[in-house]
């Protein structure tokens, strides 16, 4: 390149004396903002890392997530304290709970175990079970039912998903909402296939309050 | 040839290759926009998937994105390469046959993608779907094209390089790298492979692949394309031929590292995430740059952006271009992308780069070559004003669109209780369902931006008719031998501005990899080094810029030296996960190795493009954990060729589905997704109950797996078959249980399979037992792992609890 020839008037930035196909370039100064802009993020590189790496600050992803799951099994635990069978049935018996968990059940848990609870729609089978009867495959406790719903069937490949992501509150609002469809203290049968009744499945017992 | 006296010669520029190029563009680029509003539309009529296998969204997608980028993009970038090099190098092309088979080759590739594709052929990972077949021509053509552009180069009468020309190299040397490294794969049949690299390593290889496909295929070669036809359109010299410099090298260098920021927040080794967040950081001001240059060059000429069509689409490009190279950055903040990964702000940020910055380039482009093209003028210069107007339009609801939904889909997605709990809206359905009326809006944008796609080809086409093609001649001053090339190698490498360059990223990266106290000690160096190289420079600036002016007459030594930057980001980051041993690769799982059914159904997950839709990767972050399970662990994909990570989410992640769901459930949801999940916009798959999966192919899959390190038991290939149907077997027989009837050697049997396995895995010593230590690669060097030095890194205080 015949190289930079300034071709400038003092006020007029200067002009490349080279043309390719009738392009000419300015060689003007790179603009102050933009210089520090571009300064900034690679101090912000530098800060970043020595903060991480050096001096240790902040916590790993990994130590973050261990506290804020322990963090919420405690909560959980000390939910679950408070719940036993005769809370649930009691929670069965108050409108407004049971009105809360059946918004759930038809936004969650509809799919597979109709609307009326029948797991039947328009006569199909759906693939829940039904839960306005009286006979049920890992028992008939409001407890027992609870433990299904937030930790899934004991052999999940046959059954029922976890909804433990739906948190506490809304899982005893559910449960009171299916409960409200029986009364406390009406027979329970268990199912043919029930692990249960074989007593060979880890048995669906009501969760013992943990301290 | 070669006398002192400046022999001329009346040379013909080639222009019926950039004709050519420019149609294919246009019509490639049209039809690639209808599939995407097909698709749109597809998101939200479920019945536009017509119940077939080769219009299903996962199968289409890939084709609309390939379209887009490859053809469309593509053939336009070549019209705008072989247009202007010619005249910047003042020859004609090398060679009128490479440029038609460069033509002929690039345009049989297409009509090959166009073709697999929706016969669900498909390598799974994102812009390198095609087979491998198509990888080799893809390859072989790319080569053609490299030889016809740098023998041109080589041939050429114009001394020194313009800066349109650094980007093109760029583009050519760094397309070849990428692409190459990141389709090398061990076939099995004509159609199927399987790529080398597995679990992490291949996430790393595609997203340094996919994000420099954006940055090398979308941005260098067009903003190559802007140097020289922006200050043509306006008749404006360039702003600044220093910020030039500046960007160029500091985009191309930089560009390479920023790959990672594709998988912020998953199992990627941390040192990984924040190299590639810090790089995007650093690379918003050398991408504004650019556009500061281009929309500078406008200074004094403002008034043309009333009249003139070509420069409200060139101006309104830049300007996009200036948008996405700032969101971009800021998407790569890890705590910004927690919320936008997997959601529609991605989309919206790919379509205001490909619909903004390279559509309205291209429109701006054929605006302007058209006419002289056919030496004429313009047909309508008001149907051109037109479509820039509605293609804003339709950028800008598209684009507007997209932010609301992703946005709103990732804070609903995120929201936790005030405790932080439990989520707000555990079912996924419910995020799904409040996005809907902004999907619906995407359409409409796409179709405003499609008409004016149309509108462009009806102008164009009557521009040609009204006059005919000519090719431009002109008069050249032949150049001596001497007058350019003469550089040799010493002097390319060894000089200041080189040496400090090299000096100071060395002694970076010692900051990032040595061992503690060193790594302070290289910091310390580094910015001794830095001030020293900043005197140097003031004293030294006139020798500094001689010495570029003289690289810019030698075309080899200025290719070596971008292949130089644009090699290291991805060898610093790439190498160590590669040759890094196993048990950092793992961290505490280990993937339990596919059985040939589940396999089988694994190739048709990946064939049928479910990735698109669905991740396999619960990232670190409590909403993820809550929603899907437990984090992912590196090991839990290590035998995924090619992994399956994802990048959007328009259906629930599936890296643990295998526990969520029974066989009946998946059997009922695939056949018709709405019977189980009320309010989905999955397509059905009703193909896959009729259809048997490939048992004839299973050894071949596996001894290829097997040679790329899975360790699968030594199994004939009737046992393999046997094992297939066996569990097969058992799979219909579980789903008898339910009622369902259902045949062992169907492909939904086997799809069902797989994904029972998701997220299934063993300990450590398990993998030790079964690998007898004979994995590994026989490397002596074992790279520093930045992770492992940190000054507080501990094991997890509180462990994880059991059942999460």
């Amino acid at each position: 390149m015949n190289s930079a020839e300034p071709s400038s008037k003092s006020n007029e930035p200067t002009l490349r004396g080279h043309v390719y196909d009738g392009i000419q370039e300015y060689d003007q100064k790179l603009p102050n903002w933009w210089l520090f802009t571009w300064y900034i993020t690679m101090v912000w590189f530098v800060i970043g890392w020595l903060a991480y790496y050096q001096l240790g600050y902040g916590r790993t992803d990994h130590e973050l997530i261990g506290e804020q799951m322990a963090k919420i099994e405690a909560v959980r635990a000390k939910e679950l304290e408070a719940i036993d069978d005769k809370k649930l049935w009691e929670m069965s018996r108050t409108p407004e709970v049971v009105e809360a968990g059946k918004a759930t059940f038809m936004a969650t848990c509809v799919a597979c175990h109709a609307a009326d609870l029948s797991a039947h729609l328009a006569g199909v089978k759906l693939p829940g079970l039904p839960l306005n009867d009286t006979e049920w495959k890992h028992g008939g406790n409001p407890t027992q039912l609870m433990t299904i719903v937030r930790k899934g069937a004991p052999d999940i490949t046959k059954g029922m998903a976890s909804w433990e992501a739906l948190g506490i509150k809304k899982i005893t609002e559910v449960v009171a909402f299916v409960m409200s469809h029986h009364k406390e203290g009406e027979p329970v049968t268990l199912a043919a296939d029930s692990p249960l009744k074989q007593g060979t499945a880890p048995v669906a017992a009501p969760v013992a309050p943990k301290s | 040839m070669s006398t002192n006296n400046a022999a001329k010669a009346i040379i013909e520029f080639d222009d019926q290759s950039v004709r050519r190029f420019m149609w294919a563009s246009i019509i490639w680029g049209i039809v690639g926009m209808l599939v995407g509003l097909l698709i749109a539309s597809q998101l939200n009529f479920h019945q536009l998937n017509f119940n077939t296998s080769f219009l299903t969204f996962g199968r289409l997608r890939p084709l609309h994105t390939n379209a887009v980028i490859f053809a469309f993009v593509g053939n336009m970038m070549f019209a705008g390469v072989y247009y202007s090099t010619q005249r910047l190098c003042k020859a004609r092309m090398a060679s009128d046959l490479l440029s038609k088979i460069h033509f002929w080759g690039w345009q049989m590739i297409i009509v090959s993608a166009a073709v697999t594709l929706p016969l669900g052929l498909s390598r799974g990972q994102e812009y390198a779907e095609l087979i491998w077949p198509i990888n080799i021509a893809v390859t072989l053509i790319w080569v053609v094209f490299a030889v016809n552009f740098f023998w041109t180069l080589h041939k050429r009468n114009e001394p020194s390089l313009y800066v349109a020309l650094w980007f093109y190299i760029a583009t050519i040397i760094t397309i070849a790298m990428l692409y190459i490294v990141n389709h090398l794969s061990i076939p099995t049949s004509w159609t199927h492979s399987y790529t080398v690299f597995s679990g992490v390593q291949n996430a790393l290889v595609q997203w340094w692949y996919g994000h420099n496909a954006v940055a090398f295929f979308l941005t260098t070669p067009i903003l190559g394309i802007m140097y020289y036809f922006l200050p043509k359109a306006v008749e404006r010299p360039v702003y600044s031929y220093r910020l030039s410099i500046v960007h160029f090298w500091s985009l191309v260098f930089i560009y390479i590292w920023a790959g990672p920021h594709h998988l912020l927040n998953t199992a990627l080794p941390m040192w990984l995430q924040y190299l590639g967040m810090f790089f995007s950081l650093m690379l918003w001001a050398p991408s504004w740059g650019g556009m500061l240059n281009g929309l500078l060059t406008l200074r004094g000429a403002w008034d043309k952006l009333r009249t003139d069509p070509v420069v409200k689409f060139f101006i309104a490009a830049v300007t996009f271009y200036g948008m996405s190279t700032f969101e971009g950055p800021l998407l790569s903040i890890r705590a910004v992308n927690a919320l936008s990964h997997y959601s529609d702000w991605t989309i919206g940020h790919v379509h205001s780069g490909a619909m903004g910055w390279n559509g309205f380039m291209a429109a701006g482009l054929f605006y302007w070559l058209a006419p002289r093209l056919y030496g004429t003028k313009l047909y309508s210069t008001a149907w051109a004003n037109f479509h820039f107007w509605i293609g804003t339009m339709g950028i800008l609801i598209y684009v507007g669109a997209m932010w609301v939904s992703g946005i709103m889909q990732g804070l609903m997605l995120n929201a936790t209780n005030p405790e932080g709990t439990s989520l707000m809206y555990p079912a996924f359905l419910d995020t799904l369902t409040a996005i809907r009326p902004l999907m619906a809006a995407r359409i409409v944008g796409g179709l405003l931006y499609f008409c004016g796609m149309v509108l462009m080809l009806v102008n164009l086409v009557l521009t040609a008719r009204r006059g005919k093609a000519v090719n431009e001649s002109r008069e050249v001053a032949l150049l001596n031998r001497g007058d350019k090339d003469t550089m040799p190698l010493k002097d390319t490498f060894i000089n200041d501005p080189i040496a400090y360059m090299f000096g100071g990223l060395l002694l970076i990266m010692g900051w990032v990899f040595l061992p503690p106290g060193a790594d302070i000690a290289s910091l310390v160096c580094a910015g001794i080094f830095a001030v020293i190289a900043i005197r140097k420079f003031q004293q030294g600036a006139q020798k500094w810029s001689n010495w570029y002016d003289r690289l810019l007459l030698n075309y080899m030594p200025f290719t070596v030296l971008t292949f130089v930057a644009v090699l290291l980001g991805g060898l610093i980051q790439i190498i160590p996960t590669v040759v890094v041993n196993r048990a950092q690769n793992i961290e505490d799982r280990i993937q339990k190795v596919y059985t040939p059914l589940e396999l089988a159904g694994r190739d048709l997950y990946v064939n049928e493009g479910c990735y698109n839709c669905h991740s396999q990767m619960i990232r670190t972050m409590l909403p993820d954990v809550l929603r899907y399970g437990d984090y992912s662990r590196l090991g839990e994909s290590i035998y995924d060729h090619p992994f399956q990570w994802g990048s959007k989410r328009t259906g629930p992640d599936l890296a643990r589905v295998g526990s969520r769901y029974a066989e009946d459930w998946h059997y009922k949801h695939m056949l018709d997704p709405r019977s189980t999940s009320p309010g989905s916009n999955m397509p059905p798959y009703a193909h896959l109950y009729e259809r048997k999966f490939d048992q004839k192919s299973l050894p071949a899959k596996i001894a290829a797996m097997t040679q790329l390190g899975v360790p699968y038991p030594a199994m004939s290939g009737d046992e393999i078959k046997q094992k297939a149907i066996e569990q097969g077997i058992e799979v219909v027989g579980r789903l008898k249980e339910k009622g369902i009837a259902a045949s062992p050697d169907t492909e939904i049997v086997a799809l069902i399979a797989y994904l029972m396995k998701l997220g299934q895995y063993d300990t450590p010593e398990v993998e030790e037992r079964l690998t007898d230590g004979t994995q590994g690669l026989p490397f002596p060097l074992k790279p520093g792992d930045p992770d492992k030095f940190r000054t507080s890194v501990k094991p997890p205080s509180l462990p994880l609890p059991a059942g999460q």
